[in-house]
């Protein structure tokens, strides 16, 4: 079991702006400010009812929190996310072939619906993804008539007579065990997996080609896009992301560093290297630059939960795009423009290649993302109006307020403004989510999580 | 001028990037490198555009034959592109093409001109024709086309430009061609003229325009860049860091070679044919 610090706060603070107001509910993670790298939180994600959080981190760790259930005495206070599980999912391995080592950080997790009373997850490093099941022991057998109950083995002769075990309850246990581990299929580095809606197979995807597997069988699996070129000299663009339709269990979307998405469908041919869509924006030739194609690369895409629409983050914008238009995205939101004049800093420091996630809320109303200085950004679609945020030890203090924050692009600055220059590029958000019904995320900020609530309700 | 500076600048950050992505924790990663190859070769297009608009203004001999030529060479290029993974075969054409040229055009032509600047978009071409030419033309254009990088290539560099444009793209393409002629440039200063010249014939794009064009000028071959880079990236670096050191000697050293190249261009034309 991992030790963790952690602080708990309540502060019931207004964010201002749009229709949520935020406040601060908890942060998890050392408090240090020395971060070990196996601390940094790799990914974050709800379960399908947002009862379960569960975070990956580049140890190789999977830590599961779980929601209280409201209580009567505290009915202002929503449920708070405690460790539920933690345990040790992917280790360092060594591929002995190329000489190279294989990270454990945790690329992706994806929560299986649920089925029973066990919970069932994917967790993925580079090379290897693997099927936990996460169960609950709260009874144990006793009265055995072989063993002791210490367990040691009892005398078979002096046996005299036969009992029937009865369970007996005991301190809840929640045990993790890897279920099956999917591996060698990928030669290339994973960066995405994706369960599709018909809860039989997932999808995983490396930066050349995407697999079909099938939850029960590891030995073998489809490849559904291969992009490989035959000649590698050849090669101009990579796979980046992959997400299976929330509900057609045929489609699925990848997306490229070219800045394209292509949508395919997996009853028109075993081999899906004909997109059935392709999404493209033209370029603006005015803002070309050296890292143009870099800022164009897609870091994420995911399905809004209707199904109708998807969402693309590039390094400076958001896009929502509708199916059914190819030609451009119905929306663009501008996450952090002013880092467009700083590109070539970035790109010295290694921040341009920073791969940003980017979230819904339960409603598709809003889209969340992350930036840099501990700040994340939150769209209303609706009201077209959005937040910068910031997640910060200053703003998890009792009775601190969580205020909108403005980067201040040039001229004077204002205030409470922040200046570009000003910016930590170490502390970037990679990685939010947001619960799937309700106004709560969750927002990894290197190795802490902080989680904040809508004060509505 | 400053884009050429900054161009310069971009590209030993991207090399440096390349390299060090070697020794990594978790392998290569194909996603970054691909990435970092792209802006190495929008920088080095831009640098070496620059370079030739810069150079050109200073050329006596910038006759009619020789822009055709380099007009040519663009229009080769573009077409030959796909077969530059072909690679060593076809450029003997161009090569050949331009033996006449490298005759009319003097000494003076030959340090910084339009050799250089109807090599750029040949060379450019030749050295993306495969990763390993890609790594090594950006390895010599950095450090040899615009200075002289190092005191193994300034000659090499100062024999290139005497030759104009076929000396040039020697010097370029040679690089390209193999890592291993890189590294040997980077060894010896003399010897390795001739070999690169001979091997810069093939790079040159064949005449017939095989038409896939930008398609494969956009290719970055990532793993074979880390393959050459590991091999041979110590010499390259050294390069690169010794380029400011040597960039005043370019003009002068760049004229007495040309003096002393010039007989050697018959033997080089007999090479060529003999690829």
């Amino acid at each position: 079991m991992m030790p963790m610090k952690y602080r708990k706060v309540l502060n019931l603070s207004v964010g201002g702006g749009n229709d949520f107001q935020w406040c601060f509910s908890q942060v998890k993670g050392a408090i240090d400010e020395d971060v070990a790298e196996a601390d940094i939180i790799s990914t974050v994600e709800f379960n399908y009812s947002g009862e379960l959080l569960a975070t990956g981190d580049k140890g190789g760790r999977v830590v599961i929190f779980q929601r209280e259930q409201e209580s009567k005495n505290r009915p202002h206070s929503r449920g708070e996310y405690n460790v539920y599980s933690t345990f040790q999912s992917h280790e360092p391995e060594f591929d002995y072939l190329k000489s190279l080592e294989i990270e454990e950080k945790i690329n992706k997790i994806r929560w299986l619906p649920q089925q029973n009373a066990a919970h069932f997850l994917l967790s993925t490093n580079d090379k290897t993804i693997k099927l936990w099941k996460i169960s609950e022991r709260d009874k144990r057998a006793e009265g055995y008539n072989l063993k002791d109950e210490d367990g040691r083995l009892r005398d078979p002769f002096r046996i005299t007579s036969l009992r029937v075990p009865v369970l007996m309850p005991m301190d809840l246990m929640v045990e993790a065990s890897p279920r099956r581990i999917f591996a060698n299929a990928h030669t290339y580095h994973i960066n995405s997996i994706s369960v599709n809606s018909d809860h039989e197979t997932y999808l995983s995807a490396d930066d050349l080609r995407i697999n079909l597997w099938h939850l029960e069988i590891t030995d073998r699996s489809f490849n559904i896009v291969d992009i490989k070129p035959a000649n590698m000299e050849e090669l101009t663009e990579v796979i980046t992301a992959a997400e299976c339709h929330p509900h057609q269990c045929n489609v699925f979307v990848y997306s490229s560093s070219k800045g394209t998405i292509r949508l395919c469908d997996m009853r028109a041919a075993a081999l899906c290297d004909r997109h059935t869509k392709f999404f493209e924006e033209p370029e603006d030739p005015s803002s070309r630059s050296f890292f143009s194609e870099i800022i164009s690369s897609i870091s994420d895409v995911k399905f809004s939960h209707s199904g109708r629409y998807m969402m693309t983050r590039d390094y400076l914008s958001v896009k929502v795009w509708d199916l059914n238009m190819e030609n451009r995205p119905v929306e663009t939101y501008q996450v952090h423009e002013y880092l467009r004049s700083k590109l070539c800093s970035l790109y010295e420091n290694d921040c341009i290649f920073d791969k940003f996630e980017c979230c819904w809320n339960g409603s598709d109303g809003a889209i969340m993302t992350g930036s840099y200085n501990n700040f994340f950004r939150m769209f209303d679609r609706n009201s077209r109006r959005d937040i910068t945020l910031e997640a910060s030890r200053e703003s998890s203090k009792p009775r601190a307020m969580l205020k909108p924050r403005k980067v201040c692009t040039g001229g004077k600055r204002k205030k409470d403004e922040i200046s570009v220059d000003s910016l930590d590029f170490n502390k970037k958000i990679l990685h939010t989510a947001w619960h799937p019904k309700e106004n709560v995320i969750a927002v990894a900020a290197t190795n802490n999580l902080y989680i904040f609530q809508d004060k509505i309700n | 001028m400053e884009y050429k500076v900054e161009a310069h600048r971009i590209m030993s950050i991207s090399l440096g990037k390349i390299y060090n992505s070697r020794v990594q924790r978790g392998g290569i990663k194909l996603h970054k490198n691909l990435l970092v190859s792209l802006v190495l070769r929008s920088a080095r297009q831009v640098y070496l555009s620059d370079y030739y608009g810069g150079v050109c203004v200073r050329s006596p001999h910038a006759g009619g034959v020789e822009w055709g030529e380099g007009d040519q060479m663009d229009s080769d290029g573009s077409r030959s592109t796909p077969d530059e993974h072909g690679g060593e075969s076809a450029l003997v054409s161009d090569d050949s093409v331009r033996i006449p040229e490298v005759s009319v055009n003097g000494p003076a032509a030959a340090v910084e001109g339009q050799d250089i600047e109807d090599l750029a978009p040949g060379s450019d071409y030749n050295c993306q024709q495969s990763p390993q030419e890609d790594v090594g033309s950006v390895k010599t254009e950095g450090s040899g086309s615009a200075e002289t990088g190092g005191p193994g290539s300034g000659s090499e560099h100062c024999v290139s430009r005497s030759e104009n444009s076929q000396q040039g793209s020697a010097e370029v393409t040679a690089t390209c061609c193999t890592r291993k002629r890189g590294a040997e440039r980077s060894a010896s200063a003399g010897s390795p003229v001739k070999r690169p010249k001979a091997t810069a014939v093939p790079a040159l794009p064949p005449v017939g325009g095989e038409g896939e064009g930008p398609e494969d000028m956009d290719t970055g071959n990532v793993s074979s860049l880390i393959t050459i880079f590991g091999s041979s990236f110590s010499g390259l670096l050294s390069k690169e860091g010794a380029q400011p050191a040597t960039d005043s000697e370019d003009s002068d050293s760049g004229k007495i070679c040309c003096e002393q190249m010039l007989p050697n261009l018959n033997p080089w034309s007999t090479a060529i044919v003999a690829f």
